[in-house]
């Protein structure tokens, strides 16, 4: 089959930049990376047949930069820009420049980005389309305008306190405040719109009711030149914090088959209505009494795209630049889209970051020391990164995808949970603490507590941390004992031990988080290798 | 705090070994509550284990007792530590898989200082002699008269970008207020006074890019 494309390039750095070269290499495109100064040797520089310096680390000097981008794409001679998530990815001026230039903008058209990108205008076009929305604004706040206080406190009373003050550009909780009074609304607005400016270079801000406990579900849509949109499926991202995800899962647990027909439809209608080509998702939040609430449209790929494509069996990003293309939506893409309300296995995705966890998740770059990542049956890792590895502090602290596909839920659990015993990161302090404890949460496990506001409320680090502590002074102490002192007693055979013999295979003797087999099954391994 | 009376007059048995080590968890990292503990080799390592009357070798003294605990090592990073409590006829041996980082000597503390990774926690652990350790405390002890009230310096736990300072010099300050933002990873962290008093100074300005440790404000 002919390449869509001889040459692409693309417009991002990171684990989403090698995913993206990946696809193209596989479809028999060339792919042109971008790079600052602070990723000269990344991975996806290294992976791309060619690759163009944008500027300095700052995001705001190299990754987006529009001009240096286009001019990147002009000189190494790629048809198509693929911008990934993040950075200029739904910035409708970028789609613009690129299609200016000549090239294919490889997602919806600036058109339908400048329609759905802009959270404001995406509430007044479901609005337009009957599809439930959040209650709130549905025009920018007054931030500047001190004239206008008046009329921004009687907004917020009328949308009803605890709100949310959320950015018209944003995306990943940046420009966002949550208000509980009214008094706190115009500092919350003037925070909330310095973020959104530094973040997104537009500093408009609107109100937005705050749907609690509610869960964050969410479509991934496929729309094609013809204006023919089908939805993939849905996926279930409650578990965030601070409306950060954490982990995502596809399908949503407990939906029946009409109440996802019901969500797909309404996903579909609101991007048929935009004019939708190439891959967006559409978020609702589904509230206890079963309802959805449309959120917002990102129109671009999703970092969790990945859940989507193991359960829908589909490549989306090959699907984006077949798209971008020309092609009409590919048989594939067809037959995925029919079987969407009757999903038959189950996928989940755990955004490990270089964050602390015991720190309320506080960036925590740095330098990998140790990377040793997990294999096997239906574990799939989405990263760019190895041991030696500098993470910088300019970008998103997201460091690896971890992603498994199973028959169902229950399976998918247990891979996970296998697969996290098997990764090794060193030199950086990562969630990978929080993602083993939420494994082991009934309510999580059970799929009876997802809520956007579980991790915010109950997450206690501090308390997971000290266990690790004991431990980590006790070995620290005996290596250097065992180094020091070559006749230190740390070389005790298990069958000498006192009880060894009486150990219950099936206790649980640790923490929950640990499966049963490194408790007990490892006893003969550790006798045949001595320390 | 695991450790028991600290090494006066009555320190726990193994103490007075010279090659007794103080354990604990290394400042940059070091959370409130954090531990530490004090390791002795086994005074006599023909101790015999109770109950099967096998003689091995002796166990480790921790905080002053004989603790049933060892370490396993995997090569050079691999390691798992067991550890039994009691005579072990309760439960099993619980087993820590955890990754021993290298060794590196922290000059300004003259401290030996080892990452561990345990279940994804990275805890970066200080090691020095017992006998190194108690001098230490004593040295702080008698300066902690003199400056108690004194300065507190606030520290970079993060690095990243200083976006705004919200105090000069000599404003007085709430615990809990705001003094500084600092933008990493497309964030912005608010950085709030430990304490109250009066700001005496400041370290960083706008625009300037900080590493873990810098001094960013001096609380008096």
């Amino acid at each position: 089959m002919t390449p869509p494309f001889s040459r692409v390039l693309v417009a991002n750095r990171g684990e989403i930049a090698v995913r993206i070269i990946r696809a193209a290499h596989e479809m028999g495109m060339q792919a042109v990376a971008v790079y600052s100064d602070a990723d000269a040797t990344a991975a996806h520089v290294r992976v791309a047949d060619a690759a163009v310096r944008l500027g300095p680390a700052a995001a705001a000097e190299s990754y987006l930069r529009i001009d240096a981008i286009v001019a990147a794409a002009l000189e190494s001679g790629a048809q198509a820009v693929h911008p990934g998530y993040g950075f200029l990815s739904e910035r409708a001026t970028f789609a613009r420049a690129v299609e200016d230039a000549g090239l294919t903008f490889v997602g919806p058209s600036s058109a339908t980005i400048a329609a759905l990108g802009d959270k404001l205008a995406a509430r007044r076009l479901a609005h337009s389309v009957g599809v439930p929305h959040v209650p709130g604004t549905l025009e920018p706040a007054p931030v500047d305008r001190p004239e206008q206080l008046a009329a921004v406190l009687a907004a917020g009373s009328s949308v009803g306190f605890p709100l949310l003050v959320k950015a018209a550009a944003g995306g990943g909780g940046r420009g966002m405040r949550r208000v509980v009074a009214a008094d706190e609304l115009p500092a919350a607005l003037v925070a909330g719109s310095r973020e959104a400016a530094a973040t997104f270079g537009d500093g408009a801000v609107y109100l937005e009711r705050e749907i609690i406990p509610a869960r964050h579900i969410e479509v991934q849509l496929l729309g094609d030149a013809t204006g023919q949109v089908v939805a993939l499926g849905e996926r279930d991202c409650s578990t965030q914090r601070r409306h950060q995800k954490l982990i995502e899962e596809a399908p949503a647990p407990g939906l029946g088959e009409t109440a996802r027909r019901r969500l797909h439809e309404m996903a579909i209608r609101l991007g048929t209505a935009a004019g939708l080509s190439n891959a967006a998702t559409v978020e609702f939040l589904y509230d206890q009494d079963g309802s959805f609430w449309f959120l917002e449209v990102n129109a671009r790929l999703q970092v969790e795209h990945p859940v989507t494509e193991l359960v829908a069996g589909l490549d989306i990003v090959q699907e984006q630049f077949r798209l971008a293309g020309g092609a009409p939506l590919s048989a594939r893409a067809l037959a995925a889209a029919d079987r969407a309300a009757r999903p038959g296995s189950h996928a989940m995705e755990l955004r490990i970051s270089a964050e602390d966890p015991a720190r309320f998740f506080a960036p925590a770059p740095g330098r990998i020391s140790r990377w040793v990542m997990p294999a096997g049956p239906g574990v799939r890792i989405d990263t760019a990164l190895e041991a030696g590895d500098r993470i910088p502090p300019e970008y998103d602290p997201l460091i690896c995808k971890l992603i498994v596909h199973a028959a169902d839920r229950a399976e998918v659990l247990g891979r996970l949970r296998r697969a996290l015993d098997e990764i090794e990161i060193g030199g950086v302090q990562t969630t990978l603490p929080f993602h083993r404890a939420m494994l082991a949460e009934p309510g999580f496990a059970g799929a009876t507590g997802l809520s956007t506001t579980w991790v915010d409320s109950h997450w206690d680090g501090a308390t997971s941390r000290a266990t690790a502590v004991r431990a980590a002074l006790l070995a620290a102490g005996l290596a250097e004992l065992g180094e020091t002192a070559p006749d230190a007693p740390t070389d005790i055979p298990d069958a000498t031990l006192p009880g060894a013999a009486r150990r219950p295979v099936t206790a649980p003797g640790r923490a929950g988080n640990i499966s049963a087999w490194r408790t007990a099954g490892r006893v003969g391994a550790t006798d045949r290798w001595p320390a | 705090m695991i450790a028991g009376p600290s090494g006066e007059a009555g320190a726990p048995a193994g103490r007075d070994d010279p090659r007794a080590l103080r354990i604990g968890v290394a400042p940059v990292t070091r959370l409130d509550g954090d531990p530490s503990l004090s390791l002795a080799p086994a005074p006599d390592p023909a101790t015999r284990l109770p109950q099967d009357g096998v003689a091995g070798p002796g166990l480790p003294l921790v905080d002053g007792a004989p603790t049933n605990v060892r370490l396993e090592r995997f090569g050079e990073v691999r390691a798992r530590l067991v550890e039994i409590v009691g005579d072990g006829s309760t439960g099993p041996a619980a087993r820590t898989d955890l990754l021993l980082g290298p060794v590196r000597i922290d000059r300004a503390h003259g401290t030996r200082v080892r990452e561990v990774v345990v279940g994804g926690w990275r805890i970066e652990v200080e090691v020095e002699l017992e006998r190194r350790a108690v001098l230490r405390e004593r040295a702080r002890r008698g300066a902690g008269a003199v400056v108690l009230g004194g300065p507190v310096e606030v520290r970079a736990i993060i690095p990243g970008r200083v976006v705004a300072i919200s105090v000069a010099a000599g404003d007085a300050v709430e615990a809990g207020q705001q003094i500084l933002v600092v933008e990493a990873m497309k964030m912005q962290n608010e950085l709030r006074a430990p304490r109250e008093g009066a700001v005496e100074r400041i370290g960083v300005a706008v625009g300037d890019t900080i590493e873990v440790g810098d001094l960013l404000v001096v609380i008096h």
